[in-house]
């Protein structure tokens, strides 16, 4: 899948919020992305995009998304239906009430399978739903049970199996571990790995904490205030951060081996996204800003081959 | 700069002391209330029932015939239609269906007002008592309120009018408002639970308050909005039932109601012939129905800013 | 399992309500201004039978004795004889009773469903004229003077076009001739059925439909919904399977809270219409000052509130999973 220059904006009551603006990315088949910015940075737009699930009040005003050649936001909607579970799967933030309190759990997920194949029967449809469960690590007694039935933890894994159901070549998965504690998160990223490798699916993943992204992904993209700031394979970023929002999103996470534990705090307001300034968005809290950076949108400046940063300092 | 802005908060405040928060609240209310247009129909509807109500003072001083209950047109001794001195017409022994509907109008008013108050009264106070006390208090209290509005009051009402004979506009509204009561009672009991884990109820108790006052001075308050908007609701049930009662027959004879205009219509056999004469109570019980309902709504959305619909905060 | 246990716990709360209102009316009867005998005796019957009526329900006795008699006449049926009917109450009640549950609950159930579908439409097109004209129509239902309501159809739909019958709820010709089949006495209950039916519906189908309106607008804001979607399902599913469903538990939860309302509502319904209920039988019984039929109405009254209350709870725990006992 490719990402090319999409730019996303919500018309409300105060103005024209552009909440994307022209992030470019490629992924390929198999290979992991996280997307790591703080809240309001257009992470999860980004995400809601390319299911097309954005809500009445947004439009893309530029970009292209192509997937396996064809660009999703030229699609009807019947088509998009069709795409998505089936090609493209997504994990909500908050699983508590991602599962309908009506229905069953089983009957949820075959309901995902019967939908997109037509030619199953529904008890082949329950088989598979049990070996999902299995796959993912669930009791079989618990098939017929209700969500609430469910830990927090097992919500989890129920929608991971839900998203697996129709085999599909993506997964976003969108703060799939924040409403968890430390062991549930450890065992859901686990299982993403786990099925990651085994049946070589892509993921996006998004996020506002980078350990968590480091532990899970290939290819890393940091945001900030709706734009993609810093982009590079994962090992390349954690290990040489040079945009100094990455570099400061880096340092504040804190690891038990090391003894630099010095935070690099922020200062400043989250930048308004309805008039963005001319120059960086990130100016007001950098702390090696100039002139220039201050006047001239910043341009990409390439660290490796596959590592990339806008900022004029980087050099 | 963090200092000067604090100055100039308290110089703004000594220019301006604040001596009635209640006031300002009032006003910052009345802002949002003004916005809302359904509020502002039931205003306007409410407002006119009212000066109805006033006018019914002084329609019998124009001639005595336009007395609702005494005044009888010496020409006309039968039900007739729509005409130069009566403009609704007259009822089936020639009395004035208009002036009728002027003196309805202040009984409903009569009534709603007096029995809402009552049941908000009795409510407030139970509620408060209940949420403050705990325990077998509450309990006791509750299960009460639940048995008490489990009853239709209407029937409640029937039954012990057939005790105590022909009843009294005011045992009415009494009767109303004691069987009205458990609704408000619940919310209200509801805020008083939250409100008692809060600071300043445990500042009153170590500065040595009696439970006494503290209810009444502390809690009671805090709580007041919220009886008020339920007074609204109270009140069109109240006339409601007022209404049917005395459609069925078993209202004071003495207080021309539009349920007692209802009745005189459809008892006297005019039901299929006067329009004019069954129409407009109905439409009155209706609208002001309708208005005390709009008024809710937009009370609702004053005193609960999150069903307000402000700027969006993104 | 679990929800017997919850129903027998209702049971009983039941049981002690009624109680307390069946000793309330009791001391009511007793206290209230007058002579209690006359309340209970028929002042038009021979003195034998006067006599053999006061020492069955224990008239003589001390109070607390006559509180025994209460209730073992209560629990076996014997409601004393009615003042205007002159039968035994117990049977002009239970045959009354019928009457009431017919008209009620088929009433009931339409608006419900009604309201629940509508209210669904409604919010589909939430902005549009279908959704405004539906609202300020449920609104204006709503409000509406049920007494009023139910002469102006008979005005309209009896009288000046005579589709209807103006009252009652059989026509004495049609039962008394022994040819009439089943059918025909069937259609001839309908068919007298409609207008009450209309009144009792139109009352009531508004409030369910504002509501379902606004529980489905918040529904649909539901994360579940949102993965409904992504799941690639149809709008028309996702609504009808997956938000209506949820929508739908508050308005069987404001059923069960306007039961009261509804009963009200019925007796006046039944009033205008002649319909030969129990609510009727209430406002006639205290109209003649039948005190043995009004005080036994009542009750009977109060029964049917309590336990159609039950069966509101018992169908929305039987509706929504979430419910534990």
């Amino acid at each position: 899948m490719t990402v090319n220059n999409l730019s996303v904006g919500y018309h409300t009551r105060k103005g024209f919020i552009k909440s994307v603006q022209g992030v470019s990315f490629a992924l390929d088949q198999g290979k992991s992305l996280g997307l790591v910015g703080e809240s309001g940075c257009g992470k999860t737009t980004i995400g809601m995009a390319i299911m097309g699930l954005l809500p009445d009040n947004a439009s893309v005003t530029n970009g292209k998304i192509l997937f396996e050649d064809q660009d999703l936001l030229k699609m009807s909607k019947r088509e998009i239906r069709q795409v998505r579970w089936s090609k493209i799967a997504m994990i909500f933030q908050a699983a508590m009430n991602a599962l309908n309190p009506v229905h069953r759990v089983s009957d949820q997920i075959s309901e995902a399978i019967l939908a997109h194949d037509t030619d199953i029967s529904e008890e082949e449809a329950t088989k598979q739903v049990q070996s999902l469960f299995q796959l993912v690590g669930i009791p079989m007694d618990r098939l017929k049970d209700y969500p609430h039935h469910y830990s927090g933890g097992m919500k989890q894994r129920a929608i991971i199996a839900m998203a697996l159901a129709c085999h599909p070549s993506l997964i976003i998965a969108d703060e799939p571990t924040t409403a968890l504690d430390v062991i549930v998160q450890d065992q859901i990223l686990n299982a993403i790995k786990d099925f990651q490798d085994k049946l070589k699916i892509s993921v996006i993943f998004i996020s506002h904490d980078i350990a968590v992204v480091a532990d899970v992904c290939d290819n890393i993209g940091i945001m900030f205030s709706g734009q993609l700031v810093e982009y590079g394979r994962v090992e390349e970023v954690f290990n040489l951060p040079m945009h100094p929002y990455t570099k400061s999103l880096v340092a504040s996470y804190l690891t038990l081996d090391k003894d630099n534990v010095q935070l690099s705090p922020y200062f400043g307001e989250t930048p308004n996204l309805i008039k963005p300034t001319a120059g960086c968005s990130f100016c007001q809290r950098c702390s090696v800003a100039d002139a220039t950076c201050r006047l001239m949108a910043p341009e990409w400046i390439e660290i490796s081959p596959t590592h990339k940063v806008l900022c004029f300092q980087c050099k | 700069m963090a200092e000067n802005r604090s100055t100039q908060i308290l110089n703004d405040n000594r220019r301006s002391p604040k001596k009635f928060p209640i006031v300002d609240r009032f006003l910052e209310g009345w802002s949002v209330y003004r916005e809302n247009l359904i509020g502002k129909i039931g205003l306007t509807l409410l407002v006119i029932f009212a000066l109805m109500a006033l006018s019914s003072f002084f329609t019998p001083m124009i001639d005595p015939m336009y007395h609702p209950m005494t005044g009888v047109d010496p020409n006309i001794s039968y039900s007739t239609g729509p005409s130069w001195h009566h403009w609704l017409g007259t009822d089936f022994i020639g009395r004035d269906i208009l002036s009728q509907l002027l003196a309805g109008a202040r009984i409903a008013f009569m009534v709603g007002i007096s029995a809402a108050f009552m049941s908000i009264l009795f409510g407030t106070v139970i509620g408060m008592i209940a949420g403050y006390s705990g325990k077998i208090v509450d309990t006791l209290l509750m299960r009460l309120a639940d048995m008490v509005m489990v009853m239709p009051t209407l029937l409640v009402v029937l039954i012990l009018s057939s005790l105590f004979g022909q009843l009294n506009i005011w045992t009415i509204v009494l009767l109303i408002a004691l069987f009205r009561w458990p609704g408000v009672s619940r919310v209200i009991r509801a805020q008083t639970l939250s409100l008692k884990e809060r600071p300043f109820i445990d500042a009153a108790k170590v500065a040595g308050a009696s439970h006494f006052r503290i209810i009444f001075r502390h809690i009671m308050p805090n709580v007041l909005p919220l009886s008020l908007l339920y007074m609204t609701f109270r009140v069109t049930s109240a006339i409601i039932i007022e209404a049917a009662l005395a459609f069925l027959g078993f209202g004071d004879p003495s207080a021309v109601s539009w349920g007692m205009m209802l009745q005189w219509v459809w008892k006297t056999g005019n039901m299929f012939q006067a329009p004019y004469w069954l129409l407009p109570p109905g439409i009155c019980i209706s609208l002001i129905t309708l208005s005390f309902y709009m008024i809710g709504r937009a009370l609702e959305e004053v005193l609960d800013p999150r069903l307000r619909k402000e700027v969006a905060q993104e | 399992m679990e929800i017997r246990k919850f129903v027998l716990k209702r049971l009983i709360e039941i049981f002690i309500i009624f109680f307390v209102i069946l000793t309330v009316l009791f001391l009511l009867f007793r206290l209230a201004p007058g002579d209690p005998v006359t309340r209970m005796v028929d002042p038009t019957m021979t003195p034998e039978d006067a006599a053999h009526l006061i020492a069955q329900l224990g008239l003589d006795q001390p109070i607390w004795l006559q509180y025994v008699y209460y209730l073992k006449n209560f629990f076996t049926g014997n409601f004393g004889i009615s003042f205007h009917y002159g039968v035994a109450v117990f049977s002009i009640i239970m045959n009354r009773l019928q009457n009431t549950i017919l008209l009620f609950s088929t009433s009931i159930l339409l608006s419900a469903f009604a309201g629940i579908f509508l209210g669904k439409i409604a919010s589909w097109h939430k902005g549009e004229k279908t959704d405004t004209w539906m609202t300020i129509g449920a609104l204006i239902c709503h409000t509406l003077f049920l007494p009023w309501l139910a002469l102006i159809m008979i005005w309209m739909f009896g009288f000046s076009i005579g589709w209807f019958p103006l009252n009652g709820m059989i026509s004495p010709e049609i039962w008394l001739d022994p040819s009439s089949g089943f059918w025909l006495k069937f259609l001839d209950i309908a068919h007298h059925m409609v207008l009450p039916l209309a009144t009792l519906f139109l009352i009531h189908f508004g409030s369910y439909l504002l509501l379902m309106r606004s529980s489905m607008l918040d529904t649909l804001k539901e994360d579940y919904i949102l993965t409904a979607r992504a799941k690639g399902l149809e709008e028309k599913v996702i609504r009808n399977k997956h938000a209506a469903p949820n929508a739908a538990l508050p308005v069987v939860t404001s059923v069960g809270i306007s039961l009261a309302f509804s009963l009200s509502g019925g007796a006046l319904t039944e009033t205008v219409f002649s319909w030969p209920g129990i609510g009727r039988e209430l406002v006639f019984a205290v109209s003649n000052s039948d005190y043995p039929l009004a005080q036994a109405s009542f009750l009977l009254i109060a029964t049917v509130v309590l336990v159609s209350n039950l069966v509101v709870d018992v169908l929305y725990a039987y509706l929504d999973p979430r419910i534990k006992f």
